[in-house]
């Protein structure tokens, strides 16, 4: 019994105990262990779980297909995987940002929403050329989404709101209005959704023809890879990602260093709104071309994790976000390839966050244990 | 202005109900955000024991409706346990623990509800069809003008509400529970020194708010949507919170921001009707408890106390 604990606690403590390579280490454990879950649940459904997640590679463009109509191929998945992982990337840095000062920005849906529905319908709905539209549609997006994330920031610093409560109220009141003016004004009768943007201000280039080839190309990839290294320098090498650190480690502290931490949260909300509006641009004029009314999109709550995992690193969060999408995305390939529930996909993700929001308590049990084991041998 | 009244009723009780829950939680100094995920949760598994309920006994009988209550509860009480472990015993972030357990409430009863009707009732259905609950009339009382309304075409749920909470108000303010239940949330060193455990009571707390959510959803479910689907999940226990904190946490100012928001809502809808304005108008009207919510917080919130030690983790060890 004594033998039995003490390998496994060597197991523990050589696989996630190690402290540099927690930060890593922590989030792989997390994903197998919610895979593993979710293999379960599968299996006891009926299906085989491997063939599942294979199919949500499949699904991505990672793994090729059986058989692909004509023009697809695993080229064309792979850049609507793409296309579809741009939006998330923002959405996550913009979580990121937030969760640096201590603040849950929980409105990226929302905010994703203003800055998609305001985009469309000055620019989208206009006849400006593409090389004047596409950037428009880029700076609507963030200058939208960060006055509404500002919005949130400069309740909780005058009035002492919650941001999480003021963000949700927010969430709820944009997607209701905008909904009533896409229904009452933009309605496409067909669909039921807004009118389609036009093709000169949409982010992603439709149709085109490579080779054998017919894909949509994304251009929001290339900003959303700038956009990481730019937070990532604002984060780690600039006064501002300093004191946004500094207030969210410890609120007096920070103003005891002579931070304005009113100001600092304002600004926080204000970067982070941008990036959502950002995602919003990315996700309702590139990766679709119109507005569902009355739905907030889930990539705005599914940021939460992706952000979570990649331990609200900058360079984690697109192998984080990458991960998301593939089982967000791929889970309609799964479903219709093995007839498994497309829901199981959020409850992976699911799953996926309850065990990375643990990741304090391992931290701290594989460190205690760590030392029990060092003072262990120093008895011996 | 009767149905005002008696529709502001319906949806302000299942939020009072859910935000007496919240009180529970932080006034045990316990941030309770997954007040949401916890309603949808208790409601799922309420609407999955009636439907089954319903199957063996027949339509008409009221029994799946009260096991429906119980059930609720219990729902909620389980779920809750996750956000109490996460809290309490893992030491994870409070608010980070509440989205988690709102998420995972949310991807669970969806995923499940579709799973189940395919696999058991064989249709393809993201719902419960539950119906709404039998109303009732209490004779005499409810001729009196205005206040009559009250007791008018009321859903039994609403009297159960206001017994629960009596009971809850009276375990709160009145017992010696309810003493140790609101020092935790001001001074846990204090009543650990007293040799109470402070784990044991916020435990508790927030199963206490886990259950009480659970019934609220359940409400909800054999109220405004007559089903459980994934439409529960519109903000009514982000609502519950924002009128905790605007009722100053305590239960019956929160009534009173419950009300309000119900009769907002109620109001709303009439004048849409009355005025004759077309359905995509009622969008807007929708946008009130909200908007009111955030407008009212912009007053309340600065001058409003939470209890000191509300978020806190509590660590024997720190001074």
């Amino acid at each position: 019994m004594n033998k039995k604990e003490s390998i496994l606690k060597k197991a523990v403590l050589a696989t996630i105990g190690h402290e540099k390579r927690q930060k890593i280490a922590i989030p792989i454990f997390s994903i197998l262990l919610a895979l593993l879950v979710g293999g379960i649940m599968i299996a006891c459904m009926g299906h085989n779980p491997f063939y599942a997640f294979y199919n949500l590679l499949q699904g991505c463009g990672i793994a090729p297909k059986a058989s692909y109509a004509g023009y697809k191929g695993m080229i064309t998945d792979f850049m609507d995987f793409m296309d579809n992982l741009t939006p998330m990337i923002f959405a996550a840095l913009a979580v990121a940002v937030a969760l640096r000062s201590g603040l849950f920005n929980i409105g990226v849906s929302g905010q994703m929403l203003a800055a998609g529905f305001i985009a469309t319908v000055t620019v989208g709905y206009s006849t400006l050329s593409a090389p004047i539209a596409k950037p428009l549609v880029i700076i609507i997006g963030i200058v939208v989404g960060a006055l509404v994330g500002g919005l949130i920031g400069f309740l909780k610093y005058k009035f002492n709101i919650n941001e999480v409560v003021s963000s949700i109220m927010i969430n709820y009141i944009l997607e209701y209005v905008i909904s009533f003016f896409i229904n009452t004004y933009f309605v496409d009768p067909v669909s039921r959704q807004s009118k389609n943007v036009s093709a000169a201000s949409r982010l992603t280039l439709c149709d085109v023809v490579i080779g054998n080839y017919k894909m949509d190309i994304p251009l929001g990839i290339i900003l959303a890879i700038i956009t990481v290294i730019l937070v990532r320098f604002i984060m780690n090498r600039t006064v501002l990602g300093f004191e946004m650190k500094a207030v969210g480690c410890s609120e007096t502290a920070a103003k005891y260093a002579g931070i304005k931490v009113g100001k600092n949260i304002v600004l926080t909300m204000f970067i982070s709104g941008a990036l959502s509006g950002l995602a919003g641009v990315t996700y309702y004029l590139g990766y679709f071309a119109s507005i569902q009314p009355k739905v907030l999109t889930s990539t705005g709550f599914d940021a939460i994790a992706v952000s979570l995992l990649g331990n609200s690193n900058p360079v984690g969060i697109i192998f984080s976000s990458f991960l998301i999408t593939v089982i967000g995305k791929g889970s309609t390939y799964m479903s219709s390839a093995s007839g498994i529930q497309q829901e199981i996909a959020s409850v992976i993700t699911g799953i996926i966050l309850l065990f990375s929001a643990c990741g304090a308590f391992i931290r701290y049990k594989t460190g205690r244990l760590r030392d029990m084991t060092k003072t262990g041998k120093e008895e011996k | 202005m009767n149905s005002i009244i008696i529709d502001g009723l319906s949806f302000s009780l299942p939020l009072f109900i859910m935000a007496v829950g919240g009180i529970y939680s932080e006034k045990s100094g316990v941030t309770n955000l997954a007040l949401e995920g916890l309603q949808g949760f208790g409601a799922f598994i309420g609407a999955l024991v009636a439907v089954l309920a319903a199957e063996k006994l027949g339509g008409s009988s009221s029994v799946p409706f009260y096991l429906a209550l119980v059930f609720a509860m219990i729902g909620g009480l389980l779920f809750s346990l996750i956000h109490a472990l996460l809290c309490i015993r893992f030491k994870a972030d409070m608010v980070i623990s509440g989205v988690v357990v709102n998420t995972l409430a949310m991807a669970l009863t969806v995923f499940l509800t579709k799973q189940i009707n395919l696999s058991h009732f064989k249709a393809p259905s993201d719902k419960f069809v539950l119906g709404v609950a039998g109303k009732i009339t209490i004779p005499g009382i409810s001729k009196i003008p205005v206040l009559g309304a009250v007791f008018t075409n009321m859903y039994p749920f609403e009297l159960i509400i206001v017994v629960v909470a009596f009971i809850a108000w009276f375990a709160l303010y009145k017992t010696r529970f309810g003493l140790h239940l609101r020092a935790c949330g001001e001074n846990p060193h204090a009543v650990d020194a007293a040799g109470i455990k402070v784990g044991q009571i916020r435990f508790i707390a927030v199963m206490v708010s886990g259950a009480l959510s659970g019934l609220g959803g359940i409400c909800f479910a054999y109220s405004i949507s007559a089903n459980f689907s994934p439409n529960i999940y519109v903000g009514y226990g982000y609502l519950a919170i924002a009128a905790y904190i605007f009722g100053n946490w305590k239960i019956l100012p929160t009534l009173g921001a419950c009300l309000l928001f119900g009769f907002a809502r109620s109001g709303g809808y009439k004048l849409v009707q009355v005025l004759g304005m077309p359905s995509s108008f009622q969008d807007l009207v929708m946008i009130l408890p909200y908007a009111l919510t955030l407008f009212l917080l912009i007053f309340f919130s600065k001058k409003n106390r939470a209890p000191r030690a509300l978020g806190d983790i509590y660590d024997k060890g720190a001074r």
